[in-house]
């Protein structure tokens, strides 16, 4: 017994990497997973330490300019950074204006396109079609359309409701208005998806009960529809929310700023001032990895504030 | 059952508010391609109109003639790039899917964990810097070869979701026996589930082809300093802004439509994947 024992224990130590490999499930998960997990590290985590790391220094990709500066990059932030919190108040005030008939608009529509009536799915692809379009597309359709010689405004002349036309990105208000605007069309038509995948599953049969009780078309969306949706209408609200906070692509294609930087969001901000190509000069990345970090602990502070205020709305059900 | 009693009345108001939604959701496409076809003269004088007098092809030919916007070779470039990254994407998501819904290993959960947040953490724009600045190491920083090195070692979250859910709804006794017969963890994936992905391969494929053809900033960014590698949404934009974009509308409006188009083709024959992966990544996810 000991002779074949030791025999096949000289084999075990024999049998090669490959075969291993080949008899260890997780050797074999490792390494499916390898590309994740080093890029995981390498992209990922090394660039969050380099950023926080680079937060306490000067530095503009200059070796020999690069120097220690402690906390001066967001002492500077805070008392000379005006134009960042500035491009704060626009992201709320563009969130607020947005969302508001953003999510309304998408949960209504969806209402009535999980009636069950003929058409539904076909109303529903379209409504989602500018979403598949790209965002600097989205940019030159709505900068060809409220072109100071652009179809908006010579409609208006012919009707006679304006006699100059209307420079749309030359003033914040107007521009801002445009960002809207568009912000609403590329964007809705997920949340109608979003809002009719999730209305699908509310049981039928409550609306049925609901209509034998007397109940009005518009108590049975506050009492039955909203209700049975809310946790999934907190999920939604909560994407709609991040994205509209981290707007910063679409600002840049759609004004690019203008009038003189007063539409930026907070995002599009930092991206003008600090991406390769996009910024001008050399700026003091450092500066922009403390503006980073400040505005992603807003952005997560928002998040969560959310998530407190919205409990007792996801419990309703 | 999945009809609400509606009545006439309620049908029409219905209708109409739908219908009204449709026009506000069309027009700026429809005002768009309709321009594209317009002669330049027409564009400037008659912007009130949404229908050319008379249709022409003008547009394109300038476009595809044109050195401020080379088409050809940027519809090449956005081409490629967008199959290899699908391809990519692909490979990935199946890959850390399955592992994640069938594998046994140390610490799955965790990584499983860490990953997911991954949705959730970021600095945003700024960690481009030290990306490139791994990606010079092997001198990727400067080309689209670069973002595809950087697609490889991405993980796409949501599609390994998608991925995860899928294959955990698959029976689990068919890897059994093929486990039995000898079949290796790995085998088994590329032999039996593999092939059970393709509807969720299919919503896969469609989202990133749409994702890649349309992104701007990264590309941007790779090939700011080897402009012939540009693709068509890059160059476009480049083109806008570079003030000369508003007095070359035509330039621009023929350019965009050429952009739109595959898009709009790929969601025209396969919008059932766009909005089921949308609806699965949401309410299951």
């Amino acid at each position: 017994m000991k002779l074949v024992d030791s025999i096949t224990n000289t084999k075990k130590e024999h049998i090669s990497l490959v075969e291993k490999i080949k008899s260890s499930e997780q050797a074999q998960c490792f390494i499916l997973l390898a590309l994740p997990i080093i890029g995981f590290l390498v992209f990922t985590i090394y660039p969050i330490i380099w950023s926080a790391l680079k937060a306490f220094y000067y530095y503009d990709l200059v070796p020999s300019n690069t120097r220690f500066v402690g906390l001066d990059n967001f002492i500077t932030l805070f008392k000379k950074g005006s134009d960042y919190w500035r491009a704060w108040l626009v992201t709320f005030k563009f969130g607020s204006i947005k969302l508001p008939i953003e999510i309304p608009l998408a949960l209504v529509l969806a209402t009535l396109l999980s009636k069950g009536l003929k058409g539904s799915n076909f109303f529903r692809n379209f409504y989602y079609l500018p979403c598949v379009i790209s965002l600097a597309i989205v940019g030159i359709i709505f900068s060809n359309i409220f072109d100071a010689f652009g179809v908006i405004n010579s409609w208006l002349s012919k009707l006679g409701i304006t006699e100059h036309p209307i420079d749309w990105f030359g003033n914040t208000s107007t521009a801002m208005s445009v960002l809207i605007l568009g912000g609403v069309w590329s964007a809705f038509g997920t949340n109608v998806v979003y809002f009719t995948a999730a209305l699908s599953n509310v049981p039928k049969d409550l609306y049925e009960a609901a209509d034998i009780e007397g109940a009005g078309r518009i108590t049975q969306f506050f009492k039955i529809t909203v209700p049975m949706i809310s946790k999934v209408f907190q999920t939604i609200l909560l994407l709609a929310i991040n994205g509209t906070l981290r707007t910063g692509e679409y600002i840049l294609v759609m004004t690019n700023g203008a009038p003189a930087r007063t539409t930026l969001t907070s995002e599009a901000y930092v991206m003008k001032t600090f991406l390769p190509g996009f910024s001008s000069g050399t700026p003091n990345l450092g500066y922009g990895c403390a503006m980073s970090i400040i505005s992603s602990i807003i952005c997560a502070a928002i998040g969560l504030l959310y998530l407190r205020a919205t409990k007792k709305i996801a419990d309703l059900y | 059952m999945n009809e609400i009693k509606v009545n006439k009345c309620e049908k029409i108001v219905i209708y109409l508010v739908l219908c009204i939604v449709l026009m506000f959701t069309l027009f700026p496409l429809v005002y768009v391609i309709a321009s594209s076809f317009k002669t330049n003269v027409e564009i400037m004088a008659h912007p009130e109109r949404i229908f050319p007098e008379k249709w022409t092809f003008e547009n394109y030919i300038t476009a595809w003639n044109s050195d401020a916007l080379d088409v050809g070779r940027m519809f090449f470039n956005s081409a490629w790039f967008t199959v290899a990254s699908v391809l990519i994407t692909l490979i990935t998501s199946s890959v850390t899917g399955y592992v994640f819904a069938r594998g046994h290993f140390v610490f799955k959960k965790t990584i499983f964990a860490v990953f997911s947040s991954l949705m959730f953490i970021s600095l945003g724009s700024i960690t481009i810097y030290p990306q490139f600045e791994v990606l010079s190491l092997i001198n990727l920083n400067k080309s689209l070869v670069g973002l595809l090195v950087l697609t490889c070692f991405g993980i796409p979250v949501v599609n390994m979701y998608l991925v995860r859910g899928f294959v955990e709804s698959l029976p689990k006794d068919m890897d059994e026996s093929a486990k039995i017969d000898g079949c290796t963890f790995t085998g088994i994936f590329f032999r039996i589930i593999l092939p059970l992905l393709k509807p969720i391969m299919a919503t896969i494929a469609v989202l990133t082809f749409n994702g890649t053809w349309n992104s701007y900033i990264m590309p941007a960014m790779f090939t700011m300093s080897a402009p012939k590698q540009q693709t068509l949404i890059v160059g476009i934009m480049a083109l806008k802004n570079s003030g000369q974009g508003a007095s070359q509308w035509n330039l621009m409006l023929a350019g965009t439509v050429i952009a739109m188009a595959p898009v709009l083709f790929v969601f025209a024959i396969a919008n059932k994947y766009f909005v089921s992966g949308l609806a699965d990544g949401a309410v299951k996810g």
